[in-house]
């Protein structure tokens, strides 16, 4: 364990869904101490959404939670109860990081704003992460991954231009807050290293998720002008071939030769009416026409090798058991197995990225409230009498 | 100026088009010294990509000019001998080394990371190539789309009568912000350890990585999630519906059966939601085209901000899709100061958007603007490699180094390429310009 990059980190996390727990399950793969605080009985909301083994709910068997809880240990705790913010507090002590992704009213009036945190623990490091920020005026304003995506601008701008605008279908905003949020917390942590100061950072969802297309806004400050919905047209492609779909991207004049290559058509090369990218793109229908006839029948593998052959940016376009199947996942290992007590053996996605030195490792996601006597009994030092207690109590 | 969380780290950074950019910008904007290294011989593409055919049109770059904020540039011809020696000088005083070229070209540069190491032995290395750095597939050429393409993700969007899509950008800023976190965490393991190490990260499994529900789901059920739109398979109703005016849209997503109850209450309660087949999530999902019909009869008569207002007062999640000029409006986003006013030379004076975090000690700004071509060579070259003038102006004879690309090939003035432009994305509408 000690071989992990972030062996010796100790975070107290009290997220739920997805932001949240994504930033905590990069630092705990990575080899923090991650302890995971849950509500006593239902646990983090996340378990209450599927997917579930043959679609049965399950408090131990949501896919979504089980990937994004891996290597971190599970505890319950009743923060709405006097004793069960005493016994977070005595948590705080022990730790380095606290990462919490409720809405911004719920800290303090559980009474653990960061200013009191902060005199229990005077070098802690607290991320917080909102849809909305901290501060201004849509604070406290209920938001959906959905509702992130419409106010960032990207959501205007993608979909079919006579149809409504449409989002990807992937929590993108969260997962991208979650990183933010590991980002924060790993500078602010270095910095508290190098000066023995400790800070509060405010991470807000929505702001993250703008930076995923920052152009855009300067665009139109530089010339005045807003993207439209356009679709996905030529010189982008995503088309259908004989076992799935290919996508192209054809940003070059010599992408667009080594295209009449690999068509085997090498006299589109020389047409006048294709001759420029402004006019292939007012001809995109006939040229999209072409390729489309030329895919089919043929497989995407095939067509991906013969394209990058010719250095032409082209790739599969694979659906998800296509996905797991492709032969660069397979030599990285890039999916792993793990295993777990009721969800059994499945396959994960793995490391989003690879330390020559310190090896990420995904954990099996704890079953609710697994770490309790751990973490009570031989961290806080409580017996296994007054552990039942409070258990009785409804405290944990 | 003001104490920032990485201050006193060096950033050696080779990379170009966007994703490496983008790591290495969020790297400057926590308060590294990023060092960006272009070249005159051959522009960092990213210039050309938004750039405008225009006499200065690499300067014009909104994609470049967001991705390289805070950072110092300098050009270095890699390809000449004496340009490798300077870089390795970098390497030497610096901390992390970061590239995003495919696998061959910093090999065949002699500036892998096992060369490397061997000047400094405590470097961290952030390689990102689309594929990373082994597999039968490395070399492959990819560029942003073509990384959200091969991530999986493209299959399980779109319209559920359509086809796959996507959004031909987010892969890029996505694997960079990755690319930052990966070096944050190989930077704490040196902090504690004395360790370097060298990072390889494939921009196509960091997207790949946000798809954990499908995959998943495909892990336990073998099943392949179909395109829902804007549904969502826990939640309904869950979509975009049209507003007063032309193009405006609002979201509105109901996440059970309390919040649907405040929603029926809060559109004045008519009779079609008591029927069956709207009792429960499931059934609304189930009749979903039905569901958004009747709401957009609703929505089609409100404006999108007076359907916020009603909304949020009933505790549903609901907001306006913005168009980016409305981004830059928005009061919350305003009150925020999300967007900062930065002013460049060559672009002028203009709002960029910002670091999506507030760090109560050590604020975090934009300080400097992206770097116009080869603007610190001087700077940095005196300053940290301690080199005299004459070595810099001799330099700059041969050409390692410069401030002007070769080969700038550019075709109208500025006014011509902004209209042409506004006809081809923007069909000539620039009417929001105005209010």
């Amino acid at each position: 364990m000690s071989g992990q990059a972030l062996s010796g980190v100790r975070v107290l996390d009290l997220t739920h869904y997805v932001a949240g727990p994504y930033c905590t399950k990069i630092l705990a793969d990575y080899g923090a101490d991650v302890i995971k605080v849950e509500r006593p009985s239902l646990g983090d909301g996340a378990r209450g959404m599927g997917p579930f083994p043959d679609d049965k709910p399950d408090l131990e068997g949501s896919g979504l939670f089980l990937y994004l809880n891996t290597s971190k240990k599970s505890i319950t705790l009743n923060l709405k109860s006097a004793a069960g913010v005493g016994i977070l507090k005595e948590l705080v002590e022990q730790v380095d990081i606290v990462v919490e992704n409720f809405s911004p009213r719920v800290m303090p009036g559980l009474g653990l704003d960061y200013e009191t945190l902060k005199k229990i623990n005077p070098t802690l490091v607290m991320v917080s992460i909102s849809n909305f920020g901290q501060t201004g005026p849509y604070r406290d304003c209920r938001a959906t991954d959905l509702t992130i995506w419409g106010l960032s601008g990207i959501l205007y701008e993608l979909g079919e231009p006579d149809r409504e605008p449409l989002k990807m279908g992937s929590n993108v905003a969260e997962y991208v807050a979650g990183l933010y949020g590991a980002l924060a917390a790993l500078s602010a942590l270095y910095y508290r290293d190098e000066t023995g100061v400790g800070q509060h950072v405010d991470v807000s969802v929505l702001e993250g998720f703008h930076t995923m297309q920052p152009s855009m806004t300067l665009v139109f400050s530089y010339a005045g002008f807003v993207r439209k919905r356009a679709g996905i047209h030529f010189p982008w492609g995503i088309l259908p071939c004989q076992d799935g779909y290919v996508g192209f991207y054809l940003p070059t004049q010599t992408h667009w030769e080594s295209l009449c290559t690999l068509l085997g058509m090498p006299e589109l090369r020389d047409k006048p009416e294709y001759e420029t990218p402004m006019l292939r793109e007012e001809r995109r229908d006939e040229v999209t026409a072409i390729i489309v006839s030329w895919l089919k029948g043929k497989r995407m593998e095939d067509v991906f090798h013969a394209a990058q052959e010719l250095r032409l940016p082209l790739t599969l376009v694979p659906n998800t058991e296509q996905t797991l199947d492709m032969p660069q996942h397979k030599a990285r290992g890039y999916f792993v197995d793990i295993d777990h007590p009721v969800a059994g053996k499945l396959t994960y996605p793995g490391a989003p990225f690879k330390l020559d030195e310190t090896p990420w490792q995904a954990r099996q996601a704890p079953l609710l409230g697994e770490h309790n006597e751990e973490v009570y009994c031989r961290r806080l030092g409580y017996t296994e009498k007054q552990l039942a207690k409070l258990s009785e109590e409804g405290v944990i | 100026m003001s104490a920032l969380p990485l201050q006193g780290v060096r950033v050696i950074d080779a990379c170009i088009y966007w994703a490496g950019p983008m790591a290495t910008a969020l790297l400057a904007d926590l308060g590294a010294e990023v060092i960006k290294i272009e070249s005159i011989q051959r522009l960092d593409y990213l210039r050309l990509l938004g750039g405008w055919p225009t006499p200065d049109g690499y300067e014009w770059s909104a994609v470049f000019n967001g991705a390289n904020r805070n950072k110092y540039g300098i050009t270095l011809n890699l390809n000449h001998p004496q340009g490798k020696e300077i870089f390795k000088s970098l390497v030497e005083i610096g901390d992390i080394v970061t590239e995003n070229f495919s696998p061959r070209v910093m090999e065949n540069w002699g500036l892998s990371y096992e060369v490397l190491k061997e000047i400094n032995p405590r470097l961290i290395m952030l390689s990102m190539p689309g594929f990373g750095t082994t597999g039968p597939w490395r070399n492959y050429v990819t560029f942003g789309p073509n990384v959200e393409m091969v991530s999986g993700m493209p299959t399980i969007s779109g319209y559920p009568d359509g086809e796959p899509m996507m959004t031909g950008y987010i892969a890029d800023p996505a694997g960079g912000l990755m690319g930052a976190v990966a070096v944050m965490v190989a930077l704490q393991h040196r902090h504690r350890t004395g360790q370097g190490q060298h990072i390889d990260l494939a921009q196509m499994e960091a997207i790949t990585s946000f798809m954990g529900g499908a995959i998943m789901d495909y892990a336990m059920n073998r099943r392949l999630q179909p395109r829902r739109g804007n549904r969502h398979p826990s939640m309904s109703p869950h979509g975009v519906y049209r507003c007063k005016g032309d193009d405006e849209w609002v979201t509105i997503t109901v996440s059970s059966e309390e919040e649907w109850a405040r929603f029926c209450d809060a559109i004045g309660n008519p009779p079609w939601p008591k029927e069956p087949r709207f009792s429960d999530t499931l059934s609304r999902y189930e009749n979903h085209d039905d569901l958004d019909r009747l709401i957009g009869d609703w929505t089609r008569q409100h404006d999108k901000h007076e359907v916020m207002q009603i909304m949020q007062q009933a505790a549903v999640a609901s907001a306006p899709v913005l168009s980016y000029a409305e981004v830059l409006d928005n009061p919350h986003i305003k009150e925020r100061g999300f967007f900062e006013v930065v002013t460049r030379p060559v672009t002028g004076t203009h709002p960029y958007p910002g670091f999506p975090a507030k760090f109560s000690e050590t604020p975090v700004t934009i300080r400097r603007p992206a770097p116009t071509l080869g603007q610190d060579n001087e700077d940095v070259l005196t300053r940290l490699l301690g080199m005299t003038e004459e070595e810099i102006s001799q330099l700059a004879e041969e050409e390692i180094i410069g401030t002007v690309p070769q080969g700038w090939a550019y075709s109208m003035e500025a006014d011509e390429a902004i209209s042409r432009l506004k006809d081809i994305h923007a069909k000539g509408d620039d009417s929001k310009k105005d209010t």
